[in-house]
């Protein structure tokens, strides 16, 4: 029973990783834009693709298609804000309805590059590492993933908190009029929350896509539970999608391990309810962005 | 000037009744019209072509297009002394049940099609009331779409899940050390019934299922808590039951990554190539499933009911390397028999199809002789059911190990299957 449950802890840690990464790109666009990006998932789905374009197709070391995969979709982010976001930037309900037709755009153009069936990406390395205890273990390309989401968190935190772009970002998603008044170029802020958010997202599609189908609806699954997760940890808080991908990890494959699949699902579900009526700003959402 | 315009008399009560009349006329039949001299004959494709289930439409519609080809370039099919040419009109249903009605509507009013192919399951109760309406011959996949109510719904080639009881007893026979069985599935009409299936298929071969079925969405991703769950009690063999292909595929590479040993059994493992990419050969040796490749000697045998088995495999390979999947041949044996029924019955007219190919209860099935069978089970006899191959991995291959019949397991276990259909509600009596 330890072996399970030790195992069970694994398996939740790197999906709390992958969410996580999704997640907070995810709030760093509402909060800094205003905007509920839709095409979020689209994004994750990019980088997915630019991994089997670059690694498997181009034959470029793994590493270096992540790490092309991340700059690509940041950039495709730069272009989603200066085409779509900025001149809708006092319309929220126009950037919503952009983001969904860019999402079918995005979908469409995919499908008509690569085709339909789901592309094998094969891992760098396809083994297991023991953890010290017969039968737990954790796979190599799994353990990318975690590493890759702790230390690009860490960088995004640091960079929040103790550069001036930092700076700008967190006075423009607590107030943006009054942090133009002090001279903050919101074109600017704006710039840097969608590449960061997107690249976030990319580089969570580039690391999984050996891991999971490559394929273009891949991104409908992971921005339903994004969603969920941005609503649990309070949105537009950076920390409490930290902290909610991780408590929404851990009950989902708990659930799944011990019960079923489809019960994990409507699980989560009532996660989100039961925060939602216990303290409707979510855990650490603040009334202001409720 | 009033501003109000209609024609004295017509008051919108009277309006509405005409329409109404004149919806349920268009409705109820489709047009009986004789085909032109060298008129083509259009059939419908409305199966899944984009999206998760693609790998069960699409291939079928590339296999589609090499048996029109060369029908065609043997003359096309022969009624009432003329040749008529075969067209596909596909439609891309997504497998959307809404998407599939209007599919089903636009094939019918606008191509004129004479006969409609489906994958099935979710997208087809909403055709169903269409055919009922129109009188159109709609085929399926999947048998388990079959209800008292389907009369102009047919199953002509693959007798999912029914199917899966083979691989199952074939397993029971052959490896009489495996005692002990885990099933996993995605939570819809594909996998319900077919766990159902699986079910019976072990308690008949004396193999007991220690766990409960395991139940997963699907829009699940991440299947390392799925394989952990099914591995926790050491079962001896794990059964995917008809999972589709993109969840075979990360089941099998969780199971090899999480150590497992045992057996595999499933419905299909579509692209397996890209399996043992992913895993091992050794790994992959001695997996179960149900669909051969066509370019297995087995299938020259004389009772298989197949043009050219070996040479359409050949040239599907050569036009879509690496895409041969379970369905690939399926959409093309369903039109075999149709041709059949067509050239028999003189007419491509639906109805006139269906009674000739239902004409004395039997018929020749993909794999050999067959009856229309399904009445216990699904409350008609609109099922064509016969042998069914049991295909093994070996050394990196698919490859039959044996043809075996499906009729004589009912015969023998029928009563234990109507108990696990019944128990998870898949009983025609059962669905809505």
């Amino acid at each position: 029973m330890l072996e399970l449950l030790l195992q069970t802890g694994v398996n939740a840690v790197y999906a709390a990783s992958y969410m996580a990464l999704i997640a907070v790109g995810l709030v760093l666009i509402f909060g800094v834009m205003g905007v509920i990006n839709f095409a979020h998932g689209e994004l994750y789905m990019l980088g997915a693709y630019a991994v089997f374009y670059f690694y498997v197709e181009q034959s470029l070391n793994f590493f270096l298609a992540v790490a092309i995969g991340m700059v690509f979709v940041g950039v495709v982010g730069l272009l989603m804000e200066r085409a779509l976001f900025r001149p809708l930037r006092d319309n929220p309900l126009g950037g919503l309805i952009a983001s969904i037709g860019l999402l079918l755009c995005l979908q469409s153009a995919i499908t008509l590059g690569f085709g339909v069936r789901s592309k094998n990406v094969n891992p760098p390395v396809q083994q297991a590492l023991q953890l010290g205890i017969d039968g737990v273990s954790v796979p190599v390309q799994r353990l990318y993933v975690v590493i890759a989401a702790v230390l690009l968190l860490v960088a995004l935190w640091l960079f929040l908190k103790r550069s001036r772009f930092g700076w700008a970002l967190r006075a423009t998603a607590q107030d943006a009029e009054a942090a133009a008044l002090q001279g903050i170029s919101l074109n600017q802020t704006s710039r840097i929350a969608m590449f960061i958010g997107a690249a976030l997202a990319g580089v969570a599609g580039a690391l999984t896509a050996p891991i999971v189908p490559t394929e273009p609806l891949m991104g409908h699954s992971v921005i339903v539970t994004a969603f969920i997760i941005i609503i649990v940890g309070g949105i537009g808080s950076l920390e409490g999608a930290v902290v909610a991908a991780v408590l929404y990890a851990f009950v989902h494959t708990f659930v799944t391990t011990f019960f079923d699949g489809t019960i994990a699902d409507i699980t989560g579900l009532l996660l989100m309810l039961l925060v939602l009526v216990i303290k409707p700003t979510g855990l650490f959402g603040t009334k202001e962005r409720a | 000037m009033s501003g109000i315009f209609y024609k004295k008399g017509l008051n919108r009560r009277r309006f509405l009744q005409g329409t109404a009349v004149g919806a349920a006329l268009a409705a109820t039949s489709v047009p009986r019209k004789a085909l032109a001299q060298g008129e083509p004959v259009k059939i419908g494709f409305l199966a899944p072509l984009t999206g998760e289930v693609a790998a069960w439409g699409l291939p079928g519609l590339y296999g589609c297009e090499i048996w029109a080809e060369w029908v065609n370039a043997a003359g096309g099919i022969k009624i009432g002394g003329e040749s008529h040419n075969v067209e596909f009109v596909s439609y891309d249903n997504e497998y959307d049940p809404s998407k599939a009605r209007a599919g089903a509507q636009k094939l019918i009013n606008e191509d004129g099609v004479k006969f409609i192919m489906m994958l099935g399951g979710d997208t087809m109760p909403p055709v169903v009331d269409i055919s009922n309406r129109t009188g159109m011959l709609v085929s399926t996949l999947l048998p388990s779409d079959l209800t008292p109510d389907t009369k102009n719904l047919i199953a002509p080639c693959e007798v999912h899940p029914i199917y899966n009881v083979t691989g199952v007893e074939w397993l029971g026979e052959n490896h009489p050390e495996v005692k002990t069985a885990v099933i996993c599935a995605q939570d819809d009409a594909l996998g319900r019934p077919s766990v159902a299936t699986y079910l019976a298929a072990f308690e008949a071969a004396g193999i007991e299922v220690i766990d409960d079925p395991l139940f997963f969405d699907y829009s699940t991703t991440d299947f390392a808590p799925v394989m952990t769950s099914l591995m926790a009690n050491n079962p001896d063999v794990i059964c995917l039951d008809t999972s589709y292909a993109d969840f075979v595929h990360p089941l099998m590479e969780q199971a090899f990554l999480q150590g497992y040993e045992g057996k595999i059994i499933s419905c299909t493992a579509d692209f397996y190539e890209q399996i043992i990419e992913k895993t091992s050969q050794d790994f992959v040796d001695g997996m179960i499933f149900q669909f051969p490749d066509f370019d297995d000697a087995a299938l020259n045998e004389s009772q298989v009911n197949f043009q050219n088995p070996n040479d359409f495999y050949a040239e599907y390979a050569k036009r879509w390397p690496g895409e041969w999947g379970a369905v690939s041949w399926e959409y093309a044996s369903i039109m075999d028999l149709w041709k059949a029924g067509a050239e028999k019955a003189g007419s491509v007219e639906p109805q006139d199809v269906l009674a000739a190919m239902k004409e004395g209860g039997t018929g020749l099935h993909a794999f050999g002789e067959a009856q229309w069978w399904g009445k216990d089970l699904f409350g008609i006899d609109n099922a064509l059911v016969g042998d069914w191959p049991v295909v093994v991995i070996e050394g990196g291959k698919a490859k039959i190990k044996e043809f075996k019949s499906i009729p004589a397991w009912w015969d023998k276990h029928g009563d234990i299957l109507v108990k696990h259909m019944d128990a998870m509600g898949e009983m025609y009596y059962q669905r809505t």
